[in-house]
């Protein structure tokens, strides 16, 4: 491939180095932003986005993670100012307890006004974006 | 049309990255909407269209099967971290699909097997393909969206 550069250290003329390993797996191995399922805006190592119902998403990769063991990110974002504060884009955790990270998808959740209680209620939002770190297959 | 590299052995993260440098996301108009559970309302799938810009053009994606062996690993009880990740990256990439071909392939890698293997077997439908403009233009009782008898 063109332009390749093979190192396996950066190293900054006064602040150290650091090994390039890190920086591979410090990546966001899958991202992607939407509204509320309509379409997908813009996204990477995504295949397709599931809309399960409100609120409720699954995002399938295309290189599937290592394992179940990853990290999930993201964030919303609304018109108004209504309900700017206290929404939540995170992993379905439904039921309480079930992990819904695969290797290959994971099931995320919109959650408004969420503060650990029970009031919060899933809804669709303007913008929903999810982000994925952890190590690949 | 721009060329596709050779990718013979090249991480399949490399070629998405490759796609996402010099491809044009494609936005596909198909929706798959299929139900999984009586309990739940109907879902959609949604095309990504990096990925169908990616299927369309050819020599990127990995053959679908690739999919069901790394799936069959994790349904075992042991299982702990995919050890058969190279199928994903060596297994020579699939020829150019047109857009119905993308969105089978997309069905047979993102929906549940249960569903698409017996779609029209039982009293109803359990999966359809339609349009983006065929779906209700407003989520109003979203939860309760059925595939029409």
């Amino acid at each position: 491939m063109a332009g390749k550069i093979l190192a396996d250290q950066i190293e900054h003329s006064t602040a150290g180095s650091v090994n390039t390993n890190f920086v591979v797996e410090g990546v966001a191995k899958c991202w992607i932003t939407h509204q509320h399922g309509d379409s997908v805006d813009d996204s990477f190592n995504h295949s397709t986005l599931t809309d399960s119902g409100t609120g409720l998403f699954i995002c399938n990769f295309t290189t599937s993670m290592a394992s179940s063991k990853y990290i999930v990110g993201g964030g919303v974002g609304v018109y108004s100012s209504n309900g700017r504060g206290g929404d939540f884009s995170g992993m379905n955790m439904g039921g309480g307890g079930t992990d819904s990270r695969a290797s290959d998808h994971c099931d995320v959740v919109i959650q408004v006004s969420s503060s650990g209680s029970s009031n919060s209620i899933l809804s669709d939002r303007d913008w929903s974006m999810h982000i994925f770190h952890g190590d690949l297959a | 049309m721009i060329q596709t590299p050779s990718f013979k052995g090249t991480h399949l993260w490399d070629r998405l990255c490759w796609a996402k440098e010099n491809l044009e996301g494609y936005q596909s108009d198909y929706r798959v909407v299929y139900e999984d559970s009586i309990d739940e309302c109907a879902k959609i799938l949604v095309p990504d269209p990096n990925w169908m810009a990616a299927a369309m053009q050819g020599g990127i994606l990995p053959p679908v099967w690739v999919y069901w062996e790394l799936a069959k690993d994790e349904a075992q009880p042991d299982f702990k971290k995919h050890t058969r990740g190279y199928l994903l990256h060596e297994t020579k990439p699939v020829e150019a699909m047109t857009e119905e071909e993308a969105i089978e392939y997309l069905i047979m890698k993102d929906c549940p097997e249960s569903v698409w293997k017996t779609y029209n077997v039982g009293n109803r439908p359990k999966m359809v393909i339609c349009t983006k403009q065929q779906l209700p233009q407003t989520r109003e009782w979203r939860n309760s969206w059925k595939i029409a008898a």
